[in-house]
């Protein structure tokens, strides 16, 4: 699965995609990537998504612990092997 | 303000270590830290930065010690369940026993816009030295982050639900750049530049819907505290760039890279200095409070303290009622279900047995009076 990107999914969002703690997926951007993942799990797709192309403000996502807001933000390019984190605030304490 | 002979051989173990010494525990005596929240992670703060001879506490928390706290409130005991001792009340009890070389200021009360800026102002010179975070909500947050940018105070953040945990430590931006940390290149963005918003109510596990577990709260809590003990030494260059995740079910431990995000972003708080959340723009009377099945009504215009009497005695034909001179509780049925209500004598109310902040007006407003 060379070309695969590994999408670790947050707990709370564990149930909009069968409960899998990560999911390998296919994609030469984010944009992509996040399309394959939120056309298979639509659920997922209006928590992520705050219209289309713009993701919530309360959620990050990290390629290889860098944040695509400073890199090309949905349009940074993947590829094989990278780690695509979704991260929402953690709020308990 | 140091002691004038403090005595400094029980902190003979940090001091050994690199960039520390006699000057950094002395730093360290010195020192105020407004400890926000001492509930899972506030209490392992208060514990570890007491032990570490951090000279002065301002322990702020607005509840009641419970039997389910116990699991990971590492301050607190089954005494202090019996007893009904407010949270901040107790940890000031325990610290004295544990370093009578630090001062503690207990404050029972919610921290919101209103006096947020004053207890701060509780520190030694008019103001603390570092805020740290044992909030659970991301309100009250965003409004210390605030005040932490306005004033200049180095804010450490935490946060812990189920089996997840993040922290990261903000040296904020000042107007003239003239910080300590920021003379010597060590700023970082703030809370706000991370997450621009916090996520809305319902999105996220609560600790009553993912439970949450006590290492978890212990590592994030003495991470932040880790933080705390470089930034009040003036360790500047130690403090992590980075925002901390862990996963202790998964284990996984993440170092997220955030340093860009004041340089790129446009963050209404630390670049604009908008204040929203200090300035009562954003912010409700009412919180949902996690880990439990319960609103807070924090009501803006208290006129007089209350009678706590007369409202028991009301109160008793719908169930038990019991006072001190911290709070009222009562058990309450309205329309078959079970309420506990709880007033706090500066007109704060937490109406437990629901979610619904519009539920708990409601029984506010019927059995205390709007």
């Amino acid at each position: 699965m060379a070309d695969t990107i590994t999408v670790r999914i947050p707990t709370a969002l564990r149930p909009q995609v069968e409960n899998q703690e990560s999911i390998a997926i296919a994609g030469a951007s984010v944009k992509q990537v996040l399309g394959v993942l939120t056309t298979r799990y639509p659920e997922l797709g209006k928590r992520l998504y705050k219209k289309e192309n713009e993701l919530n403000r309360f959620i990050n996502v990290y390629i290889n612990d860098e944040d695509i807001r400073f890199l090309e933000n949905l349009e940074t390019p993947v590829k094989g092997g990278d780690e695509l984190s979704i991260v929402p605030a953690i709020a308990g304490g | 303000m140091t002691p004038v002979t403090p005595d400094l051989a029980r902190y003979h173990r940090q001091m050994l270590l690199p960039g520390f010494g006699e000057a950094g525990q002395l730093k360290l005596l010195g020192s105020s830290v407004f400890v926000v929240g001492c509930g899972a992670l506030g209490t392992v703060i208060a514990n570890t930065l007491a032990r570490a001879g951090v000279g002065q506490l301002i322990i702020v928390d607005r509840d009641f010690i419970e039997i389910t706290n116990l699991q990971r409130q590492i301050l607190f005991d089954e005494k202090d369940v019996a007893d009904a001792i407010p949270k901040a009340e107790a940890a000031k009890r325990k610290i004295n026993a544990i370093n009578s070389q630090v001062e503690v200021i207990a404050v029972v009360d919610d921290v919101n816009h209103a006096n947020v800026e004053k207890l701060i102002a509780l520190g030694r010179g008019g103001k603390v030295d570092l805020i740290i975070d044992g909030v659970d909500n991301f309100e009250t947050r965003y409004l210390v982050n605030d005040a932490a940018v306005k004033l200049g105070i180095p804010y450490v953040y935490g946060g812990a639900v189920g089996t997840v945990g993040a922290s990261y430590a903000i040296l904020p931006h000042t107007p003239k750049a003239d910080s300590a940390w920021e003379k010597t290149g060590y700023a970082t963005p703030c809370l706000r530049c991370i997450f621009e918003q916090a996520p809305p109510p319902g999105l996220n596990p609560t600790c009553d819907t993912a439970g949450v577990i006590g290492p978890g709260v212990s590592i994030i809590a003495n991470y932040q505290a880790n933080e705390a003990l470089k930034i009040l030494t003036g360790n500047y260059d130690r403090v992590a760039r980075t925002m901390l995740n862990i996963d202790l079910w998964e284990n996984t431990v993440r170092q997220f890279k955030v340093a860009k995000a004041y340089d790129v972003g446009e963050c209404e708080c630390c670049k604009k200095r908008n204040f929203e959340f200090l300035d009562g723009k954003f912010g409700s009377s009412t919180t949902t409070l996690c880990g439990r099945n319960a609103v807070q009504l924090s009501l803006k215009q208290q006129a007089g303290k209350m009678d706590f009497d007369e409202i028991a005695a009301r109160l008793r034909p719908h169930g038990a009622v019991s006072v001190n001179k911290f709070m009222l509780r009562a058990d309450i049925k309205d329309n078959g279900e079970p309420y506990e209500l709880t007033l706090f004598t500066d007109g704060r109310a937490i109406v437990k047995g629901t979610k619904e902040p519009n539920t708990a007006r409601g029984i506010y407003a019927k059995y205390v009076g709007a």
